[in-house]
Formats: structure tokens, C-alpha cells, sequence
């Protein structure tokens, strides 16, 4: 069985300051560290527990800059076969556009596949869309927010689907596929520094996303960038670790819910 | 004459809250409003739009992405191409909307939280919603998610639905097939149940960090709970996460502890009576929702509680 998976290199602004420069026209993310997007960490780990158990091999697939080889070589670690770069110099912020040039790669190079993996959405945009829309143009079954596959045999799978509110969905998908991963699906794999490192030696084969354009435009326009709107905003406790403790243990009285 | 179609979310018989959303952006851009639901929805969304449009289809059938296409295709023969297509933001209505975008080949705008009527702009959480873009569709009939709670207060009555058109002739399609519903499993505390919960985030730092939470939970008498993040790497049980895949939550206190504040998780705690954020990052958007707020480390914090509450 071959098996597909994309993953993305992203920026970590849990905890950065993110600035606006340029009229609005772009975000700072220069002083930012990257990583692999969280969702595709767990798509990686749900593509390889199923080639260790019903036979085959993972190719991951991933669409950026040459850093971006970062993540390949982290999947390989973890156990893909090998890796593709879709090499592109500027971050596509349009869906369609992605997904567009994913299609006419697995065309043009007639990438054999039985399912192919994707994260529910990246941590970056929050698009969660381009798996939707690449399964459409190929013209294959799709289910996302996979939050349980319970078999997945030659000609289909019965995965589930996270709706809201703790409930979920049993689905039958037949194969091939396109399988959105939502995050806690697994417990993704541990990978060594030296791990990733040793990946290196593996064959990762790069293509330059420019032949893979065919009718692939930016179908939305990004006016500008704007910081949040503001809400009311909560009151600062202010004051060493001693204040602020007594300051909400006094806020917890207050409220009745401790004496 | 064009017009907004807006795609009902439809779930064990119910007609989601969100739809109102949906419904509420529909009305901001100011043309006819056709609801499309499945044909034994309940009609709670029908007084908000011009026209109903039923389809004879299960609610599961109608979810499907591969068979929501056909339904989209059948609305536009018959009916013509809508300005807009409005869909939930939710796990179901983003399948559908980037689906349907793919089939149809429409720009896509998910996620869309406020809408700039005078320069017809959508705006769209970026970076867990540090940063927002502001997008435009291109030309011709554009597909968007609409973030719960974003525009539910500007649904209006237009009098009731003055027409209602059916399409049939949908059938199940075998390459996706629903079986049942799975509801997740129990636990022995209820968080919903709770007045005061202590809840955790990533920003604790790991599993290790959970006992001395714990220990802090039993001093103050409070119920632990912790976002998704904590959930998903299994530092607690599923039954403990609040947020819209997990619990939704209106304790009389919500002290919420290396929490960012992702809008999921949010929309699962924010009419909590008082809310408390304890967080590294200023800019975390939970400041933003809390009544009370501390900058700085939260396993900190916590051991100086422990000390204070120990007397």
C-alpha cells in the first residue's frame, strides 16, 4: 500500500509577539522559530502505524521554501520511506492555490498512491481546506477531522469523524481516499536529534513547484493584515508572585468558591 | 437576481445554534436569503430567510461532502448561481465548503469571524488569532464558513419563508457511507457540573507539571479540566477538556493556567461568571475574554498558591 502524507514547516508564535510591517502588506516572522505543524505531526504517525500494520510505505510530501526539508527528513525519522519537496519561494496564503499545485504534482508525476494524509489544518493560516479541495479536484472520497481509524484494509477504511461536543461519526470510506488527521488521534512517535539526522542519508527528491501552476490562481485577495479587535480586556494583577497568589485567593472569596 | 444561500447544519434532529450565524452574515450582505436544509430539519432557521429549500435526504447523507456537491449542482440549476454560499464553521461545514469549493471551483474563506460592509471585506483568524486578515473574494459565486458566534445577533426575521422548493433524487453515495453515531465515554466527574474549575494548557510544559495542579485543585477544592492541547498529548482524560470538541463550561470561576486561548477552547468557557487567565505571553488572546488576567509563569504561580493556601 502506498501512502501519502503532506506536511508543512510553520511558524511557532505560540509565545512570540507577532508585528505588522509594511503597511499591512505582511507579518514579521523573521525572529520566529519554525516547526513542523502540530496536526501533520499526528497525520505522519497515523500513515506510518498503518504501513507497520497492513504492509506498505509513507512518502512524505511537503510544499515550501528548501527549510522545509526540515520536516521531511523528521518524517523519515519516524519511519517514511522517503520525501518529496514541492519547492516554492513564498508562502501561498489561497487554498485553492495549494491545493492546485498538490494536484498537478501527483499528476504530472504520476505519484502512485492508495490514501493520502493530510492534518485537519495548519497551525499558520487555519485554513483547514486544502485536503478538502485536493480531494475534490482528484476526484476521490474525503473525511475529515479523523479522529479514530478502526481498519483500514485494501479497498476501504472505517475511520470516525470528531463532530462537536464529544460526539463523533463512524464512517466507511472506500479507497483511495483523502484523510484530514485531527490532532490526539495518536500519540506520535519521539524522534532523536540524531534520528533526523541520520534521515539525512535518505533520498529526498526536490521539484520546483513552477511546472505544477496550471490553473492554479489566487482565487481570494488579502486586503491587509490587522491585529485583533479588541474586547474589554481583562483587569492586570500586578505585584510579586506573593501579591498576585493573595490577589486571586481574594478574588476566589469573593466569589464564593473558597473560604 | 442573485442571492445568499446558506448551507443548515443539522445534527440528531437538531438545527445547530450556529446556523443563527450563518443566518446573522447572510442578512449583512443585504440580498435574498435561501436556507438549504434536509427535509426533516426543524424549522427554527425558516423565519430568518426568504426561502426554504428541502432537501429529501438523511441529515447524514446531507453532511456528506460527496453528496452535498450533487445537492449545490441541483440548487444551481434550478435556482441559478448564488452571490454566496454560507456555510458553519464547524467539523461538518468546513468538510462541505472546501469540498464544494473544489468541485465548484469557488473562492473559499473559512473561518470568517466579522465582515467590513462598506469596503466588503471578511476578516480571518490567522496565528491563533493574533493576527486577522482581511480578505476579498474574486469574482462570482464565493464559499465561506462562518465562525460560531461571530454574527448570530444580526440574524432578522424576514417575515417567514414565503416559498419552499424540494430537491430529490439525491442518493447515498458508496464511497462514503455514514454507520452511527459515537458518543465519547463518560467520566466520573463532570466538569459541567462544577463552580470553580482550574484549568490547564500546553504553557505548563508537560505531563510531569499535572500532579502539583492536582494537588492545588484539592486545596482550593476546585475541578481540574484542561484545553485541547492537554487532552490531545494525554496529560488528562478526554472527559476533562473544555472547548467546542470537548465540554462547554459556566462555572461561577474559570481559573485558566497556561491556557492561550485558542477559539475553540473559548467558545467552551467564555460565559463563565468570572474568568482568570494566567498566561507567559501579553498578547494571549484569553486576556482578551478574561475578567481577570496575570502575566507570568503559570507553574510559578501555582506553587506560590499551594504555599499561600497551606497557610
Amino acid at each position: 500500500m502506498n501512502l501519502l502524507v503532506f506536511t508543512k514547516r510553520v511558524p511557532a508564535t505560540q509565545e512570540e509577539e507577532l508585528r505588522i510591517v509594511d503597511d499591512g502588506r505582511r507579518v514579521d516572522l523573521s525572529k520566529v522559530p519554525f516547526k513542523i505543524n502540530d496536526w501533520d505531526n499526528y497525520a505522519v504517525e497515523a500513515a506510518i502505524r498503518i504501513a507497520e500494520s497492513a504492509g506498505g510505505a509513507v512518502t512524505a510530501i511537503s510544499m515550501g521554501d528548501g527549510e522545509s526539508d526540515e520536516v521531511l527528513r523528521r518524517a523519515i525519522a519516524m519511519g517514511a520511506k522517503d520525501g518529496f519537496l514541492v519547492r516554492m519561494e513564498s508562502a501561498i496564503e489561497d487554498p485553492m492555490a495549494r491545493a492546485t499545485i498538490a494536484y498537478n504534482f501527483l499528476r504530472k508525476e504520476s505519484v502512485p498512491f492508495d490514501a493520502i494524509f493530510t492534518g485537519v489544518q495548519s497551525e499558520d493560516d487555519q485554513f483547514a481546506s486544502v485536503g478538502g479541495i485536493l480531494a475534490a479536484k482528484l476526484g476521490l472520497p474525503y473525511a475529515s477531522m479523523v479522529v479514530g481509524i478502526d481498519a483500514f484494509e485494501q479497498d476501504h477504511a472505517i475511520i470516525r469523524r470528531e463532530l462537536e461536543g464529544g460526539l463523533q461519526e463512524r464512517v466507511r470510506i472506500l479507497l483511495p481516499c483523502v484523510l484530514a488527521i485531527q490532532s490526539g488521534i495518536n500519540e506520535p512517535r519521539y524522534v532523536s536529534i540524531m534520528g533526523i539526522r541520520k534521515a539525512s542519508k535518505v533520498e529526498r527528491r526536490v521539484f520546483g513547484a513552477d511546472a505544477y501552476q496550471e490553473g492554479s490562481r489566487t482565487m481570494i485577495d488579502l486586503v491587509r493584515w490587522v491585529y485583533p479587535p479588541k474586547k474589554g480586556g481583562a483587569s492586570m494583577l500586578e505585584g510579586d508572585l506573593e501579591a498576585v497568589g493573595k490577589g486571586i485567593l481574594g478574588i476566589l472569596r469573593e466569589k464564593g468558591v473558597y473560604q | 437576481m442573485s442571492y445568499t444561500l446558506v448551507v443548515a447544519e443539522v445534527r440528531r434532529g437538531l438545527f445547530e445554534e450556529r446556523n443563527l450565524d450563518t443566518l446573522g452574515l447572510a442578512h449583512l450582505l443585504g440580498k435574498e436569503i435561501r436556507l438549504l436544509a434536509p427535509a426533516g430539519a426543524p424549522g427554527e432557521g425558516e423565519k430568518f430567510c426568504n426561502a426554504v429549500i428541502k432537501v429529501e435526504a438523511s441529515e447524514t447523507d446531507f453532511q456528506n461532502p460527496l453528496t452535498m456537491v450533487r445537492v449545490l449542482e441541483k440548487v444551481i440549476e434550478g435556482g441559478g448561481r448564488p452571490g454566496a454560499i454560507l456555510f458553519t464553521s464547524s467539523s461538518s461545514g468546513i468538510e462541505l465548503a472546501s469540498y464544494a469549493a473544489g468541485v465548484l471551483d469557488l473562492p473559499l474563506i473559512t473561518d470568517v469571524s466579522g465582515f467590513d460592509m462598506e469596503r466588503a471585506v471578511f476578516l480571518k483568524s490567522y496565528y491563533s488569532d493574533k493576527i486577522f486578515g482581511e480578505f476579498r473574494p474574486g469574482e462570482g459565486t464565493f464559499a465561506v464558513t462562518v465562525r460560531s458566534g461571530s454574527f448570530k445577533d444580526y440574524a432578522t426575521e424576514k417575515g417567514g419563508a414565503a416559498s419552499v422548493g424540494t430537491i430529490d433524487g439525491i442518493a447515498t453515495d458508496p464511497a462514503r457511507t455514514f454507520i452511527e453515531y459515537v458518543e465519547e465515554e463518560k467520566g466520573a466527574i463532570d466538569i459541567t457540573k462544577a463552580d470553580f474549575l482550574l484549568s490547564v494548557g500546553r504553557g505548563i510544559g508537560s505531563k510531569d507539571e499535572i500532579a502539583g495542579y492536582e494537588e492545588l485543585a484539592g486545596l482550593l477544592k476546585a475541578v481540574l479540566s484542561g484545553s485541547r492541547p492537554v487532552i490531545d498529548k494525554m496529560w488528562l482524560p478526554k472527559p476533562r477538556q473544555v472547548g467546542t470538541s470537548g465540554k462547554t463550561v459556566k462555572p461561577k470561576v474559570y481559573l485558566a493556567m497556561g491556557i492561550s486561548g485558542a477559539f475553540q477552547h473559548i467558545a467552551g468557557m467564555k460565559d463563565s461568571d468570572c474568568i482568570i487567565a494566567v498566561n507567559k505571553d501579553p498578547e494571549a488572546p484569553i486576556f482578551q475574554y478574561a475578567h481577570f488576567g496575570f502575566v507570568g509563569d503559570a507553574n510559578k504561580l501555582r506553587d506560590k498558591l499551594k504555599d499561600i493556601a497551606k497557610g
